[in-house]
């Protein structure tokens, strides 16, 4: 790379290769698919986060168990986040917990919201399995799982 | 909030998801033209954030701040950090983060409308 090219010519370089698809089990969680599944967990934390600190902050007194939920849910969904972007076995470990934990969560409140209208006084990230969000927080973690297991170095 | 602008961005946006999914039929990373494409629907959301400000301090409109701002920011936020694993991830999968970013961006000006009422 010479050191007359300009920034513009610099960048349409650096984006004018292609890369063979890496071996899910080779590339960690955080490459190839492991990218699209990052970006929305990353979307999902944000949107939950904010919304729960918002509420919290805006008119907590009115619900406070289900914006304290949503907003461990977020911050849940962050770890998550962190965890699936990193490689390692810790991370690794942490993604499942984190993953499970957002798949219990999503059944437990869903069927609770279902079962027991009124149950939660205010709509959470997780009320009628996540419907409040297209029911990406009940997809995401049979997502998550299934990139997990799939990412998992041969023995 | 402004609706000719609204649309400007409804419509650029647009055009980055189809082109990016365009690339993700074609098995193709991101490239640089497409990185163009999505700093103009951010700029757009830049003016519109500051001119809904402007907006809302002269007009003062009832409106949920938290939330507003929420998605206000949320949007800014998505199309840099998509256009950043552009350059890490020079498979397909680039192409593919960047339709989810521009499918964001939609979702997400389809509610500040609907926040603005």
């Amino acid at each position: 790379m010479s050191k007359s090219a300009s920034w513009k010519q610099r960048l349409e370089r650096r984006l004018d290769t292609t890369e063979r698809t890496v071996d899910p089990r080779e590339g960690g969680t955080g490459r190839g698919f492991g990218r699209v599944v990052v970006t929305i967990y990353a979307i999902l934390a944000v949107a939950a986060t904010a919304r729960a600190l918002w509420q919290l902050i805006d008119h907590g007194h009115q619900a406070p168990l289900p914006y304290a939920l949503s907003l461990l849910a977020g911050v849940v969904y962050i770890v998550a986040t962190v965890a699936l972007a990193r490689s390692g076995p810790v991370a690794r470990r942490v993604a499942w917990v984190a993953v499970l934990f957002e798949l219990v969560g999503v059944i437990a409140v869903g069927i609770a919201t279902v079962a027991v209208p009124g149950s939660f006084p205010d709509q959470t990230v997780w009320s009628g399995f996540g419907q409040g969000y297209g029911y990406v927080p009940l997809v995401l973690p049979f997502v998550g799982i299934w990139w997990l297991r799939r990412t998992r170095a041969p023995r | 909030m402004f609706l000719p602008l609204s649309l400007a961005v409804f419509l650029s946006a647009t055009v980055v998801l189809m082109w990016s999914i365009a690339f993700v039929v074609r098995d193709r990373p991101v490239v640089l033209k497409q990185l163009w494409a999505a700093a103009v629907v951010e700029c757009l959301l830049a003016v519109q954030a500051v001119s809904a400000a402007v907006a809302l301090v002269a007009v003062g409109r009832e409106i949920v701040v938290w939330e507003y701002w929420g998605y206000v920011f949320t949007a800014l936020l998505v199309l840099p950090a998509a256009a950043a694993w552009a350059f890490a991830e020079r498979t397909k999968w680039s192409s593919v983060v960047l339709a989810v970013a521009a499918f964001t961006v939609i979702f997400l000006q389809w509610r500040l409308l609907q926040l603005w009422g």
